[in-house]
C-alpha cells in the first residue's frame, strides 16, 4: 500500500438494461465479446482497473458495472458514490433507451455530483449508418441538459470499434480536469479502505 | 416475479442484505424484495434532511442546516469494531471494496456526571482520572494479565482457570473496585448488563482483547464508521448478492407468505403474482404473526452544531454510560458523527442516544445522555419495539432476524446473521466460495 500510488478514478456505467454496459465492461477488462446478452453474462462482473498513460503520467481507470440491479429494481445510491466519471450508455438501435437517459442523468447528478458525464451510443454495428437516434436528437439532448455531457462517443462492442478511443479520451479528460485534485488526493488519507490481513481470519472457529 | 427461487429474502435491512449476499455467493438462486422504494429498511441513512424532518412530522429545516442533500442520517446508530465480526465479513466477502471508513476519534465512559477517556493500555491506565492512585496500579496489572493471556497456554492463566471461574472471581483476584469493574465490563468488554460477572471469565477476557486488538488496528479508538453513513453497508451487500446473480425488486408490497403442506413455505405473493421458493428469510416486519415482542429500544437523534463538550472537539465519539452509574439495568450509548463522514452539512454533527427501555417514561431515561451534549438544535425521538422470532424456522423454512438492539456496535447483528445462515443452510458460511477475481466464471 505504501508504494507510489497511481491515482484511481472510479468510472461508472449507467443506462437501461440491455444497452451493452456489461459488453463495454468486458471489452475494457479483457477485450472479449459475448453474443448472448442474457442475465448470465453479467454475473460476477464487479469492477476492473486499467492503467492509462496520459502525458507521461499514469492514471488508473476503475470501471464499474451495475451488477444487473437495474433490471427490475433501481441501482443502489452507493454505486454512484466516489465516482469521478459516469458513462451514460444507450443503444443506437433502440430509441427508447435514449429517451430515458434524462432519468439516469438525474441519478448521476444527485448521487455523484462531481462526476464528469460522458455519453456513449453503443451497438453502432447494428445500424449501418441509419441510426435510430439521429445526430440532432443527440445534440439537442446535450443542450437540454445544460452541457453536463462532456463528450459523445459511438461504439460497437461486437466489433470493438470506438471502445479504446473512448476510454483513452476519458482518461485524458480526467487528467486535465483533476490535475490538481489528483495530487491532493495522494496526500489525503483521512478515510481509508479496510484491507486484510485476511490470513488472520482464516481460522473458521472465529466466525461461529 | 413468476419464477422459482431457492430463497426469497424480504426487506433490505443490513441483516437481510448480508444473508442475501451469502446465499447468492453459495450458489442459491435468490429473489430479494423490499416493500419500500429504497434500499436499507431500518438500516437506511435518511437523505435529504427534509425527509428526516417529514418522517418525524417536524416543520422543514431552515437554511442554517445547509444543503439537505449533504445529510445522510442513520436511524439506528452503531459503529463497527475494527477487529469485529462485521469487518471480518466485509473483508471475506470483498464488500469492503465498496466502502470507505474513518476511525472514530474518541471513546469515553461516564462516571459521576462527567466523562473520561476509556483507558485501554498501561500508560492510559496510569494517566486516567477514573481511578485513584492505588486502583490504577491494580487496573494496570489486570490489563497486563489480559494482554499476556493466551487461551491455549495455561501458563499465562496465572493459577486461575478462566473456563470455570467467573469474571467476578478474576476482578477479585486483582482487587478491582466496583467502579473499575463497571467501566471494564461496559466500556471495554462492551456488555450491556451485569450478567457476565457470573459467566466464565474467558468470555470477558476475549472481549477485552477484541477491544484492544481493534484499537491497535487503526489507532484512536476501536470503532470505525463508513463514509456517507451506515446505509452504505446494506447496499454493499446487496451489490454482492446482485453480482452473484441475486434479483432485486423494490417498491413491491408483500401480501402473503404462502405456506403449503406441513406448514412449509412454498412462495411469496404480491397482488396476483406468486414467486415460488423453498425458503424465506425476512425481518420481523414481514411476519408479524411469527414474532414476539421482547422489549423496546429508545433512540434519540440530535442535530447539533458543535462537538460534544469535554471530548477535545472530537469529530466522532462514542460515550458509554454504564448502567450502575445512573441506577439502571442497561447501559446508555451516545454516539457522535459529523460532516467529516459526509453525513451532515459543513459544521454539523449528529449525536444519537440509545438504550433499552426500562420505564414508562423512556425520554427521561436518556436524560443523562442528553445532558452531555450541550445545546441541541433539533431532537427526534423514536421508540421501537424489539422483536424476536417465536421459533427457529426449521419447520416452516421461514427464517426471521431479530430487530436491531440498542448495542452500539454490530457484534450481535453478525452473530444473528451467521446463526440464521447456519439454520437455513445447515452449514457454516464457506468464505472460500467467494471469487475475488473478475472473470473466474469465464475460464
Amino acid at each position: 500500500m505504501a508504494t507510489t500510488r497511481i491515482p484511481e478514478q472510479k468510472v461508472i456505467l449507467c443506462g437501461e438494461y440491455g444497452v451493452g454496459k456489461s459488453s463495454i465492461f468486458r471489452r475494457f477488462a479483457n477485450n472479449t465479446f459475448v453474443t448472448r446478452s442474457d442475465r448470465q453474462s453479467t454475473l460476477g462482473l464487479d469492477h476492473y482497473d486499467k492503467i492509462y498513460k496520459v502525458e507521461n503520467k499514469n492514471i488508473k481507470l476503475q470501471l464499474w458495472d451495475t451488477g444487473g440491479m437495474e433490471r427490475v429494481a433501481s441501482i443502489t445510491s452507493s454505486y454512484y458514490k466516489f465516482a469521478e466519471a459516469a458513462i451514460l450508455v444507450f443503444s443506437l438501435d433502440n430509441p427508447a433507451s435514449f429517451h430515458v437517459l434524462s432519468q439516469h442523468l438525474l441519478d448521476i447528478v444527485t448521487y455523484a455530483e462531481n462526476a464528469k458525464i460522458f455519453l456513449c451510443g453503443n451497438k453502432e454495428d447494428l445500424v449501418n449508418n441509419v441510426s435510430q437516434v439521429s445526430e440532432s436528437e443527440i445534440e439537442s439532448f446535450c443542450e437540454q441538459c445544460h452541457n453536463l455531457i462532456n463528450t459523445t462517443y459511438k461504439t460497437s462492442c461486437k466489433t470493438g470499434v470506438g471502445i479504446d478511443e473512448m476510454f483513452e479520451d476519458i482518461a485524458y479528460q480526467l487528467v486535465q480536469s483533476n490535475r490538481s485534485r489528483i495530487e491532493l488526493q495522494s496526500m489525503d488519507s483521512s478515510s481509508f479502505k479496510i484491507v486484510g490481513p485476511a490470513e488472520n481470519f482464516d481460522d473458521d472457529s472465529c466466525l461461529c | 416475479m413468476d419464477e422459482e427461487y431457492d430463497a426469497i429474502v424480504l426487506g433490505t435491512g443490513l441483516k437481510e442484505c448480508i444473508l442475501s449476499g451469502m446465499l447468492s455467493v453459495s450458489g442459491k438462486k435468490v429473489l430479494h424484495i423490499d416493500r419500500n422504494k429504497y434500499y436499507g429498511g431500518e438500516s437506511a441513512s435518511i437523505c435529504p434532511l427534509e425527509e428526516l424532518f417529514t418522517k418525524f412530522s417536524a416543520p422543514a429545516p431552515d437554511e442554517s442546516y445547509g444543503r439537505g442533500r449533504d445529510w445522510n442520517v442513520d436511524l439506528i446508530p452503531k459503529f463497527l469494531m475494527a477487529n469485529g465480526q462485521l469487518v471480518k465479513l466485509l473483508i471475506h466477502t470483498g464488500v469492503t471494496r465498496y466502502l470507505e471508513f474513518k476511525s472514530v476519534e474518541g471513546s469515553y465512559v461516564y462516571k459521576g456526571g462527567k466523562i473520561s477517556k476509556v483507558p485501554v493500555d498501561q500508560k492510559e491506565a496510569l494517566a486516567s482520572d477514573l481511578m485513584g492512585m492505588f486502583e490504577k496500579r491494580r487496573f494496570r496489572n489486570f490489563l497486563i494479565y489480559v494482554q499476556d493471556f493466551q487461551s491455549d497456554d495455561p501458563k499465562t492463566w496465572k493459577d486461575f482457570d478462566p473456563n470455570t471461574a467467573n469474571m467476578q472471581g478474576l476482578y477479585d483476584k486483582f482487587g478491582l473496585d466496583r467502579n473499575t469493574q463497571d467501566f471494564t465490563g461496559h466500556a471495554l468488554a462492551l456488555y450491556r448488563d451485569d450478567d457476565y460477572l457470573l459467566q466464565p471469565a474467558i468470555q470477558t477476557i476475549t472481549r477485552i482483547k477484541l477491544y484492544s486488538d481493534s484499537l491497535a488496528r487503526y489507532g484512536k479508538s476501536p470503532y470505525l464508521y463508513p463514509m456517507y453513513g451506515l446505509g452504505e453497508l446494506p447496499q454493499g451487500f446487496a451489490r454482492l448478492s446482485a453480482i452473484y446473480g441475486g434479483t432485486y425488486m423494490l417498491d413491491k408490497p408483500i401480501d402473503e407468505i404462502v405456506v403449503g403442506e406441513g406448514g412449509r413455505v412454498v412462495g411469496v405473493r404480491s397482488g396476483t403474482e406468486v414467486a415460488k421458493c423453498k425458503q424465506v428469510y425476512c425481518d420481523p416486519s414481514y411476519v408479524q404473526d411469527k414474532v414476539r415482542k421482547k422489549g423496546q429500544v429508545i433512540r434519540c437523534i440530535c442535530l447539533v452544531d458543535h462537538p460534544i463538550p469535554n471530548t477535545k472537539d472530537a469529530l466522532s465519539t462514542q460515550i458509554i454510560i454504564p448502567q450502575k452509574q445512573v441506577s439502571r439495568n442497561s447501559d446508555i450509548y451516545v454516539s457522535l458523527v459529523s460532516y467529516t463522514h459526509q453525513v451532515a452539512a459543513k459544521g454539523w454533527f449528529i449525536a444519537m442516544i440509545s438504550t433499552t427501555v426500562e420505564t414508562e417514561n423512556p425520554e427521561v431515561e436518556i436524560k443523562p445522555g442528553l445532558d452531555l451534549l450541550g445545546p441541541i438544535r433539533q431532537k427526534f425521538v423514536s421508540i421501537s419495539d424489539y422483536y424476536e422470532p417465536i421459533d427457529s424456522g426449521l419447520e416452516s423454512q421461514i427464517f426471521i432476524s431479530e430487530s436491531y438492539d440498542a448495542t452500539s456496535h454490530f457484534e450481535t447483528t453478525c452473530l444473528d446473521v451467521l446463526d440464521i445462515f447456519k439454520r437455513g443452510t445447515g452449514e457454516e458460511f464457506d468464505f472460500s466460495k467467494i471469487k475475488h477475481e473478475l472473470g473466474d466464471e469465464e475460464q
